[in-house]
């Protein structure tokens, strides 16, 4: 019985059944399997994930990037200490992209071809890119201006650092932005439903 | 945001015992975009909006309105009363 319970468990994380469906079948007496064999196995592409998880990651995505920015602020370039901040951008960047990726997929749609997407995903993946480039544009420019004042005014060593630090913010955007957006915007998805009979 | 417009394709598909992936996969469309035009979350293009109604076989008006439908027994009952 408790087995057969861990079993219905796990078969409703990977098939995306929903809880009240469940509880609304086994109130009726139908067997676990039978309720588990009704589902198909959810298709792997279709997965966004909730908009409240999507929005949680970009935010730790970001935040993740402004931290790094603080600790840099707080440790000069000399301590050995800031040698440890790129590697925590990047591994932040990626994590973020690869969790996106498996959990969402989102960033497969905004790279495919016209022909692979309907017509609201080429609408969604348009919108993505017009606002990535209107947002990113004048980000870069801005960190282009603040990184030359920096190297002018700090001086070349700390210069250096803060240099950096804009380059990998304005890549990170770079890399993200449309992808973000998207994550973004896109709705919760449908509730999911039993096959039709 | 564009104004919603009102669509009955769930429960012309519910009447029709299809899942969102076979309308989804009739339509040549994204299973998601079955859930979100049935949510009205998005508004489909006009070339889908009569693919949608050739789909069911049913004219355009019947699938999609600008006012909130009636449902569909009160309208049926009406029509059987006056006939």
């Amino acid at each position: 019985m408790t087995d057969d319970l861990k079993n219905l468990a796990g078969e409703m994380r990977r098939r995306n059944i929903p809880p009240r469906y469940v509880a609304a079948q086994l109130k009726r007496g139908v067997p676990a399997q039978d309720i588990i064999a009704a589902w198909p196995v959810r298709p792997h592409l279709d997965r966004i994930g909730s908009r409240q998880w999507r929005r949680r990651l970009l935010i730790a995505t970001y935040g993740g990037w402004l931290l790094v920015a603080l600790l840099s602020k707080l440790l000069s370039a000399g301590d050995q200490r800031f040698l440890i901040l790129p590697p925590i951008l990047l591994a932040n960047a990626v994590a973020a992209l690869i969790l996106l990726n498996r959990r969402t997929f989102l960033n497969r749609e905004v790279l495919a071809r016209d022909s692979g997407l309907d017509e609201r995903l080429v609408q969604n993946r348009n919108r993505a890119f017009r606002l990535a480039f209107q947002m990113f544009a004048p980000i870069a420019l801005i960190g282009w201006l603040i990184s030359f004042l920096a190297f002018q005014l700090e001086g070349t060593e700390r210069g250096t650092g803060d240099g950096f630090l804009i380059y990998m913010g304005v890549a990170l955007l770079g890399t993200t932005l449309p992808t973000v957006i998207w994550a973004w915007r896109e709705p919760d998805p449908p509730e999911p439903e039993p096959p039709a009979t | 945001m564009s104004p919603s417009i009102q669509n009955r394709i769930a429960v012309l598909r519910a009447e029709r015992g299809l899942s969102r992936q076979q309308l989804a996969d009739a339509l040549d469309i994204n299973v998601q975009t079955v859930g979100y035009l049935e949510r009205g979350d998005y508004n489909p293009s006009l070339e889908l909006a009569f693919r949608i109604a050739e789909h069911f076989g049913l004219p355009l008006e019947a699938v999609f309105s600008r006012q909130p439908f009636a449902p569909m027994s009160s309208q049926l009952y009406r029509k059987e009363e006056s006939a």
